[in-house]
């Protein structure tokens, strides 16, 4: 009797184990930005909490998401990506200079992923086998490919693309615009890739302790390596998506996004420090971003103040993940 | 009788539940060099880290000088006037040598450095010890031995009472060694009483006037190093009435070679360095720290790439490229580090077991629940406190931390197995569980390298020994009846030369 009791209250314990507060912490932030939202904007006769704003902060938020998988990823591994927002900015203006030079479309996209992993290549292999650290070498390979990108067409942005690149994303399944498809589809793809695969353990294992990684014959240099491609390539697909929402290639673009992709990651709760986080926060710190964009925008606070608001965002959100390691002090 | 510059005494101080220092007493007098003497493991640098307050002492009370000491922050300590210098340097080595001894007391006036003055300083206390360089030369420019000089002259520019040297002739020629003991015979002269920590018999009757021999964490004895030999010194160290049963391990087949390893090198830490591992046998690798015995056990394994030679398993030759191929062909290494090298902290228990076996859990899907139960049998097969499946490594203690690392490499099925000092930092309980396992892998066909200090241990558990010292195979020992520590001892401290 007293044995069934024990097991009962040990599974209860295990249950709570669990769940995991940090994440709660993070979605019962992001329901209090949208009800403050909601309710401010209802103060001022103004609509947040509409199907066509929520559609829109997703979209909006799309670019962020996706190149933050890759950012998120080489950040579990214990690096970091500086190159993410380059590549958006390069693919735009290379994939007009191939579409004005005959290039049929799709081909031209393949070209761009296969240049991502080229980019993500280089950054890889410097960092794991040059040792040469990440935060030196993609900030090295984003000013780089920044470079490359104007110089390509001396600066000048690139407009006229094909009405099928725009199709890409502007199209909608049973009301939903297919881009907010597209970003769940990919997040839920490298979600079960972390948990369900060797290499989405073999990524944390590495960020965790590198040492006891490669003493449990992990190929590190090769995991760490691939991992970068993986984000070039997610900066591709970052890169398209805005691309064919505008239409328009500016060599400008991308221009702090990687920034942007840190932030959702450490919004999301994923450590600095590597080997701990979970990838889907980092689509919830986008929307949070998202979120603060938009609603800002629509209470007509100037640019100046949202970058404000938006700094203050990221430091609380990190000082709440880390409440319970001030604690344990 | 004239009083002691340092009197140490009923030092106590446990780690994990586990007690490293029992009581322990150390007196040193001015102008004295006093040697700290004692196997690996026996609380010698346990000692030095509560003097030099690293770690704080449960019990006991420090005299230096006539006054006690209770502060337990180390800069407070050198401000006392001890100074202790590690093998490992606490200098700075991109700035040059005045700045390193002047670290934290630059001589300025309101704020801004007075160099003049603070090379002059520099030069005078370089002249001392006799250490003919330019102040301003980087300290990453000087050999390991001139590095050792500048800490010394840094520790006297600080007015030190007490110095401390750990094996501070490890890594210098002897000519060097030479000019070392002409600075502590000067020092000697001004009266500084010095610790010196070193495993070098010969020096130490060179250099040394009295001897304290630590062992299992207990004082032992203090000896005068004229009346006294190696002989001595080496069966105080040993000096326990051993009472262990020596276990008898009958799964060895004579017959079958799993492991040999010919002829090995690494880089200058191993030479010429050859093995051999029968099935179902127990091979302890023994040695003083610094010996090569967990370089051996990397290089077996492909986690260090070997400069020279071979390693077979089961007659087949290993590339030694990535531990990957180790593993797959089955032979695993289970690191002495658990912290750095064995787990990660902050992943879980059932993430840590799953790590090295994850092909065995599906691919490409991994099957969690699978985990789950693999992790929850061993907890219980391996009798893990712990408060779940899912705690992270970081919340367990020592000896269950170290039962994951076991449990792990036992869900990879290897064939041959390095342990690599498995019970350092457990408790006796946990030990035995720990021996018990290992007679299970040998009862059901696999084999096994044991490193480890512990000489009882060694002796309990292995069918035969053998002996590291630099780099070395001194000795290959067969455990039998008449076999004592001193033996062992003998091979580790000398390489069985006679007269050393």
């Amino acid at each position: 009797m007293l044995l069934q009791e024990a097991n009962k209250v040990n599974s209860i314990k295990e249950k709570l184990k669990k769940f995991d507060v940090k994440s709660l912490t993070l979605y019962i932030g992001a329901v209090l930005i949208l009800i403050i939202f909601t309710v401010i904007c209802s103060i001022n006769g103004k609509d947040f909490l509409t199907t066509s704003n929520i559609q829109n902060i997703i979209s909006q938020s799309a670019v962020i998401a996706v190149i933050g998988i890759g950012a998120s990823l080489v950040i579990i591994t214990g690096g970091i990506d500086l190159s993410v927002g380059s590549v958006v900015g390069f693919v735009g203006i290379f994939a007009g200079v191939l579409v004005k030079a005959g290039v049929p479309l799709f081909a031209t996209l393949l070209i761009c992923l296969a240049v991502g992993a080229l980019v993500g290549a280089i950054n890889g292999a410097l960092v794991s086998y040059g040792k040469v650290p990440a935060f030196i070498v993609t900030l090295g390979t984003m000013q780089i490919v920044r470079g490359l990108t104007k110089v390509l067409t001396d600066g000048r942005p690139i407009a006229g693309f094909p009405e099928s690149l725009a199709k890409i994303t502007q199209t909608e399944i049973l009301g939903i615009p297919v881009v907010i498809l597209y970003v769940f589809a990919l997040y839920a793809l490298v979600m079960f890739t972390l948990k369900k695969t060797k290499f989405g353990r073999r990524i944390y294992a590495i960020g965790g302790n590198p040492n006891a990684a490669k003493l449990s014959g992990i190929k590190v240099q090769k995991i760490e390596t691939l991992t970068y491609v993986i984000a070039g390539i997610f900066s591709v697909i970052g890169g398209i998506i805005l691309l064919s929402r505008l239409s328009y290639a500016d060599p400008n673009a991308g221009s702090s996004y990687e920034l942007d992709a840190i932030a959702a990651t450490v919004i999301g709760g994923i450590a600095m420090s590597g080997g701990k986080g979970k990838i889907g926060n980092t689509l919830v710190g986008a929307l949070i971003l998202g979120m603060l964009k938009c609603g800002l925008q629509i209470l007509n606070v100037a640019v100046y103040y949202q970058t404000i608001i938006t700094g203050l965002v990221i430091i609380v959100a990190v000082y709440l993940d880390k409440a319970k390691e001030r604690k344990a002090e | 009788m004239e009083k002691c510059i340092l009197e140490m005494s009923g030092i106590c101080k446990s780690f994990f539940g586990v007690q490293i220092l029992k009581d322990v007493e150390l007196q040193v007098m001015p102008g004295e060099v006093h040697v700290l003497l004692g196997e690996n493991g026996a609380g010698k640098s346990t000692l030095i880290k509560v003097l030099s307050g690293a770690y704080r002492k449960e019990e006991g009370c420090i005299v230096l000088d006539g006054e006690e000491l209770c502060c337990d922050c180390p800069k407070e300590i050198i401000g006392k006037g001890i100074s202790v210098i590690y093998q490992e340097f606490n200098l700075n080595p991109y700035v040059s040598i005045y700045e390193n001894i002047l670290m934290g007391k630059e001589i300025a006036n309101k704020g801004i450095i007075n160099t003049a003055k603070s090379i002059e300083f520099a030069k005078k206390y370089l002249d001392l010890i006799g250490l003919d360089v330019d102040p301003c030369t980087l300290v990453s420019e000087l050999s390991v031995a001139q590095k050792q000089m500048v800490e010394i002259a840094k520790a006297i520019s600080c007015d030190v009472k007490l110095l401390v040297l750990d094996e501070p002739t490890a890594a210098i020629t002897d000519k060097e060694t030479e000019k070392l003991f002409e600075i502590i015979r000067n020092l000697k002269k001004k009266g500084i009483g010095i610790i010196y920590i070193s495993h070098r018999m010969s020096e130490l009757f060179e250099i040394g006037d009295r001897c304290t021999v630590l062992r299992d964490g207990e004082y032992v004895t203090t000896v005068d190093l004229d009346k006294t030999d190696v002989d001595e010194l080496t069966k105080l160290m040993v000096g326990r009435n051993v009472s262990f049963e020596r276990v008898e391990n009958n799964y060895i087949d004579d017959s079958t070679k799993v492991l040999e390893v010919k002829n090995v090198d690494y880089k200058d830490i191993l030479k010429d360095v050859s093995i051999e591992l029968k099935k179902g046998e127990i091979l302890g690798l023994s040695g003083l720290v610094g010996a090569g015995r967990t370089e051996l056990a990397k290089c077996i394994v492909g986690a260090y790439k070997k400069t020279n030679g071979e390693v077979y398993l089961n007659g087949e030759k290993l590339k030694g490229k990535d531990v990957k191929e180790s593993i797959d062909k089955g032979i695993v290494y289970l690191s002495e580090d658990r912290k750095d090298e064995g787990l990660i902290l902050i992943h879980t228990l059932t993430d840590n077991i799953a790590l090295p076996n994850l092909e065995k859990f599906g691919n490409p899907v991994l099957d969690i629940n699978k985990m789950v139960e693999v992790s929850k049998d061993y907890i219980s097969k391996l009798k893990i406190k712990t408060s779940s499946h899912l705690a992270e490594m970081k919340n367990l203690s020592g000896g269950n931390q170290q039962k994951v690392v076991i449990a792990k490499w036992l869900h990879s099925d290897a064939s041959v197995y390095i342990f690599d000092e498995p019970t350092r930092g457990i408790d006796v309980g946990a030990r035995d569980e720990i021996y018990n396992i290992m007679l299970d892998l040998v009862k059901n066909g696999a084999s096994i390298l044991m490193i480890s200090s512990d000489l009882v241990e060694i002796q309990k558990m292995c069918n035969r020994i053998v002996v590291l010292k630099d780099g070395r195979v001194t000795a290959n020992l067969q455990n039998t009846d008449d076999l004592t520590q001193e033996k062992i001892l003998h091979y580790a401290l000398t390489g069985g030369e006679q007269g050393e």
